[in-house]
């Protein structure tokens, strides 16, 4: 077994040197041959999860490299316990099929605070230990039995700056007013962050969206429905934009900055009544690596962490020091900054994660 | 020598315990889910009168889909036309391009779309360009759109077995046909036409299946706006952890195609219709 575990780490640092460019290929190869590996499988890092390794199931893509150096690298460092990744998406239903299943390959989840509520009301999540991690290093009422928000993505639009000389839309009722601001827009098609868009159109105060009156929502998208389309991940959001496909298309926000960027400002972010989302990480029940995972998440509160992950994703930090010491010119695009706190509105994800089924069927139903 | 039947199966046994195992296993879950979760009973079924919304997924991809092997069979056959009739190296030359289209990912097609289709894509611009349109026509994200697609995708799923069966066509009842005084038109309909019978049902029967499941292409040139059947079922499976009313709606895919295939086999023999031993 420790062999087995040298000849693996042996392997990794070799793999690590290959792609530094400070080994050869031969060598690597030469290694790989003898530790009887194959080398793709050693270079995608695939392995399964073992008492002595954490693994962290995202999104991958850019997520992964962001999540490696921000909180693998100093979580390694402490711990000599390595961080390896499924890029497969840890969405609920796979989570819940991975639990059932009785084979754990997971330690922690990159998902949502309200898959915390969904799962862990079910069973198929751990509870956190509070005794490593802080309750206190993240937003009032994120720190949940079975999640924690360590980060705060969000729903927000975006408008073309050509399409609307006149007088830009600032706010989720201009969004939705195509007889003001015409054109095409986007909103994102499993009903989160669209039902609040609609219910803040509507004139529902932001502090007071939960619960959430889905049918009075229903109503608002119809009414633009048929100058509407819709997106299903990320990419998509930005591709219609960038593309121009639509005149205004709601994003996630940590990713309106470099849209901005991208199109050198024709496109413009509006934070106002944007929606922050508790990103949270979670531990399916049962997962291979054990009680290590809470100093993994510890780690990541951690403030050089935080602002790591938002330097490399444009992910809010929720630990508020990590908020207070960001830089001025970042402050815009953080979220929950001092200068956006009165303008967001929160989400709820105990209400989310009680009525998922009821809101996203109701929304398709709508829209399709 | 010989075997005898017997030990024959027992060759064949290992693979069948295989797909009994890995196949009929998790189809037959499937169906034990549908009809236990979340409450045993049939309650997943009767929501198919009760709910609109699934009526009109279904309805949607039974209209998507007899419209898309329509045309996937009738754009097909004339490809196949051709590649018979052409020579030699013009055929291998089509077969090749056929053959380069049908590996093309799924992901890449649609995306290509996009950007030849799309709202300011190659032929909005150009068209606008060329003052012939005012403003761009929307071919992407809708019905259309997803027809486009789907049609494109199919095509080569339609040729095979269509030219399959029109290679197999003996010429000389062709030329019987014409010396019997028969005009192009009459040969066509009346000789050509029912010869490849078998090849078109082939063909309907492979598209109108695979289109039964299609994912990708709905739901990104579609625009959220054309929900089918694969993609629901995924938002119930992932998402809404509906995974009774998801695997209702797999076990209705699965009767459907058997009734479909239960029908064919009615008319026709389906065994000529795969490729099998003629008689």
């Amino acid at each position: 077994m420790h062999d087995k575990n040298f000849m693996r780490e042996t392997l990794l640092q070799g793999a690590q040197a290959f792609q530094a460019g400070k080994m050869e290929r031969r060598s690597f190869l030469a290694l790989c041959g003898i530790a009887g590996f194959a080398s793709a499988s050693v270079l995608a890092g695939k392995a399964e999860a073992a008492a002595s390794e954490i693994v962290m199931w995202n999104w991958g893509g850019q997520s992964e490299e962001c999540h490696q150096s921000a909180i693998g690298a100093a979580f390694t460092k402490d711990t000599g316990i390595p961080l390896k990744f499924d890029t497969s998406g840890p969405l609920q239903g796979k989570i819940k099929e991975m639990v059932d299943s009785g084979h754990v390959t997971a330690d922690v989840c990159d998902a949502d605070l309200f898959d915390a509520v969904a799962l862990g009301k079910t069973g198929h999540l751990e509870a956190l230990d509070y005794s490593v991690i802080d309750k206190t290093k993240t937003v009032d009422g994120y720190a949940l039995e079975f999640g924690i928000s360590i980060i705060l993505y969000g729903y927000a639009f975006m408008y073309d700056t050509q399409a609307y000389p006149d007088g830009a839309p600032a706010s989720w009722a201009d969004f939705f007013d195509t007889a003001k601001f015409p054109g095409t827009r986007s909103l994102y098609k499993w009903a989160n962050g669209s039902l609040e868009a609609a219910l803040m159109a509507d004139g529902v105060e932001k502090d007071k969206l939960y619960p959430l009156d889905i049918d009075r929502a229903i109503k608002k998208i119809t009414a633009i429905k048929a100058d509407t389309i819709y997106w299903g991940s990320g990419s998509e959001a930005h591709d219609m934009i960038v593309n121009g496909e639509v005149s205004m298309g709601m994003v996630w926000q940590n990713r309106g900055r470099s849209i901005e960027t991208e199109t050198n400002g024709r496109y413009k972010l509006v934070m106002n009544q944007a929606l922050a989302m508790p990103g949270a990480y979670i531990v399916p029940k049962g997962n291979p690596g054990g009680a290590d995972v809470m100093k993994f998440i510890a780690t990541a509160q951690s403030v050089p962490a935080q602002l790591d992950l938002f330097a490399c994703l444009g992910m809010t930090p929720t630990n508020p020091e990590a908020i207070a010491q960001m830089a001025e010119v970042d402050q815009p695009y953080s979220i929950t900054s001092a200068a956006n706190m009165p303008m967001i509105a929160l989400n709820d994800p105990t209400w989310w994660g009680e009525n998922t089924d009821a809101a996203v069927n109701a929304f398709l139903a709508a829209i399709s | 020598m010989r075997l005898p039947l017997k030990s024959g199966w027992l060759l064949v046994l290992p693979f069948l315990l295989l797909v009994g195992g890995l196949f009929l296993g998790p189809i037959l879950n499937v169906l034990w889910i549908s009809v236990t979760d979340p409450a045993p009973g049939f309650g997943n079924y009767a929501q198919l009168g009760s709910s609109d919304t699934l009526r009109r997924i279904l309805w949607t991809t039974l209209r998507v889909c007899v419209i898309c092997t329509a045309f996937s069979v009738i754009l097909g056959y004339s490809i196949a036309y051709a590649m018979v009739h052409a020579a030699g190296p013009a055929q291998s030359r089509m077969v090749g391009l056929l053959l380069i289209s049908f590996w093309i990912s799924v992901l890449v097609r649609t995306f290509s779309w996009l950007m030849l289709l799309g709202r300011n894509g190659v032929v909005n611009s150009g068209l606008e360009a060329l003052g012939i349109i005012t403003a761009p026509i929307a071919f992407m994200r809708n019905e259309l759109g997803v027809l486009i697609g789907m049609v494109h995708y199919m095509v080569p799923y339609a040729v095979l077995p269509i030219f399959a069966a029109m290679q197999s066509i003996d010429g000389r009842v062709v030329q019987a046909s014409r010396s019997l005084g028969g005009s192009g038109a009459q040969t066509f309909w009346r000789i050509y036409l029912p010869l490849t019978k078998p090849g078109i049902v082939a063909a309907s029967l492979v598209v109108f299946i695979i289109n039964l499941g299609f994912y990708v292409i709905p739901a990104v040139l579609g625009g959220g706006k054309v929900l089918m059947v694969a993609e629901y079922i995924s938002v119930q499976v992932l998402i809404t952890l509906q995974w009774g009313t998801a695997a209702m709606l797999a076990a209705i895919l699965l009767f459907g195609v058997l009734a479909l295939m239960f029908l064919m086999s009615r008319f026709m023999k389906l065994s000529t219709v795969f490729g099998g031993a003629r008689t």
